[in-house]
């Protein structure tokens, strides 16, 4: 199989509406394996929507969602199966609260993947590793910082070795003094070639990190390019004011 | 005041050691039924509580109508119900059967209502991070929803399982023998009312040990850090 040009992801005419209010009128997108894809754009604009559509934490109105050669849309998918292909990071981190941080990683390798306790928790225990975070398996997740949090929520995530990881918007739950660990553990994954689809608010990471950055508004992909292009020399007067609100 | 007086019409010894057994008789009856109404009062809202999650509008519709009606009616009135108006209806039970189902079925109600409370008061990320990861509605619910949920409900659970197994009293209406009854007849009996404190007594060695329960629960059930 040709990986490289086979696209983990692809969005093809993805369309979402609430109510006769238009979200989202016409996504393409293409992600292909290994590549880091920043998505940006102002409040409003879609993007966290589109995320939430790829692996159908909300349901979309119209088009194709395919994940590796799986479109998510058709019926009689198998939701739960494709979805192990995909992980998922959230602003607000998400951990179980009940379970400490082992059991956050381990539930689902458990529970959808069927291994057993003990392999479970070595897999586990190498995702925390690939986060920085082995010593704080037995801890309880209130007892960690912000950063570490999310750092779990990356863990729990890779743990399943899925496909491609969506991030919704990482850090901006974050103080801003510990961005820069959650953004560190995002890079490195990168250079490990995860393939990765995020949702960000941070121009900085997006044009030091990514591979390329779209930017939307209004429910469209208004532009999207190899970061020095998109922050360098935007083409489309929508990111140019865009940029020059967030930047300056 | 008269303290020989007060002692032998409250707490008359020999009246005491004649009556014992049926108290004790009575607590073994109240005992037995006490658990089946918490197990199977429990089991039963915990099943109308996930069947209430499934969110699907008619079924949601007849599980508020019975929480609401369970809740509304006095058990006293649940308990009379079965007891003397079903056997019109070919439905025959004994006062054992006719109080644990009326009893079970208000606690139900109850539990229910609680678990519900607990599992809207789980933010909507947990489920989502659940799913997202590709766990099924059941393991989400089981794995994920449940155990918070309980944990939130368990203050407002425990108290309400306490006040319906207390509630096992109402049985002596239609002559269930359990304490409370025991206790009634043994002190016309005797013609002094030392029975009824022996009750008293019977239904705070049973019930002190499940309020303690209660709170070692609530206890170990808080949040870990």
């Amino acid at each position: 199989m040709n990986t490289a040009a086979y696209p983990i992801l692809e969005l093809v005419g993805l369309r979402k509406h609430y109510g006769d209010q238009e979200v989202l009128k016409g996504i393409d997108l293409r992600v292909r394996p290994g590549e880091l894809v920043c998505v940006i754009g102002p409040s409003g604009s879609g993007k966290s929507s589109m995320l939430r559509c790829c692996n159908r934490l909300e349901e979309c109105s119209g088009g194709q969602i395919v994940v590796d050669g799986t479109d998510l849309a058709a019926p009689g998918v198998n939701l739960n199966q494709v979805r192990q292909k995909i992980g998922m990071v959230f602003q607000q981190f998400n951990l179980y609260p009940h379970l400490n941080v082992l059991g956050n990683v381990t539930l689902a390798l458990r529970k959808v993947q069927g291994y057993s306790r003990a392999k479970a928790q070595e897999k586990a225990l190498a995702a925390l590793a690939r986060v920085g975070l082995a010593d704080k398996a037995d801890a309880w997740p209130a007892a960690l910082s912000g950063g570490q949090q999310q750092r779990v929520g990356i863990a729990r995530a890779i743990a399943l070795e899925p496909r491609i990881v969506l991030f919704d918007e990482p850090t901006s739950a974050l103080d801003p003094e510990l961005v820069g660990s959650v953004l560190q553990v995002m890079q490195e994954l990168r250079e490990s070639g995860m393939t990765m689809l995020v949702v960000t608010h941070e121009m900085a990471f997006a044009r030091a990190v990514a591979d390329r950055v779209v930017f939307m508004d209004g429910g469209v992909i208004v532009e999207q390019g190899p970061p020095d292009a998109i922050f360098g020399a935007p083409r489309e007067l929508r990111t140019q004011a865009f940029l020059q609100r967030v930047c300056s | 005041m008269d303290i020989q007086q007060l002692l032998f019409t409250f707490a008359n010894a020999e009246v005491a050691a004649r009556y014992w057994p049926d108290i004790a008789m009575g607590m073994r009856i109240t005992l037995e039924l006490g658990a089946w109404v918490t197990v199977s009062g429990l089991i039963l809202g915990v099943g109308l509580a996930l069947l209430r999650a499934l969110q699907w509008r008619p079924l949601t519709l007849l599980i508020v109508c019975f929480a609401d009606i369970m809740r509304a009616l006095p058990p006293l009135v649940v308990i009379i119900m079965f007891y003397f108006a079903f056997p019109y209806i070919e439905l025959s039970m004994s006062a054992f059967t006719a109080t644990w189902l009326a009893l079970s079925l208000v606690l139900a109600a109850y539990a229910e209502e609680s678990l519900w409370g607990g599992i809207r008061a789980v933010s909507k990320g947990q489920s989502e991070a659940a799913r997202a990861s590709g766990l099924s509605w059941w393991q989400c619910m089981t794995s994920v929803i449940l155990p918070q949920a309980s944990r939130i409900a368990l203050p407002g659970l425990t108290n309400r399982v306490i006040a319906v197994a207390k509630n096992t009293a109402l049985g002596s209406v239609v002559a269930l023998s359990e304490i409370l009854n025991n206790a009634q007849s043994a002190s016309s009996n005797a013609g002094n009312p030392t029975p009824l404190v022996l009750g008293a007594l019977a239904y705070l060695l049973i019930f002190i040990p499940v309020v303690l329960l209660g709170r070692w629960l609530e206890a170990r059930m808080a949040w870990r850090r």
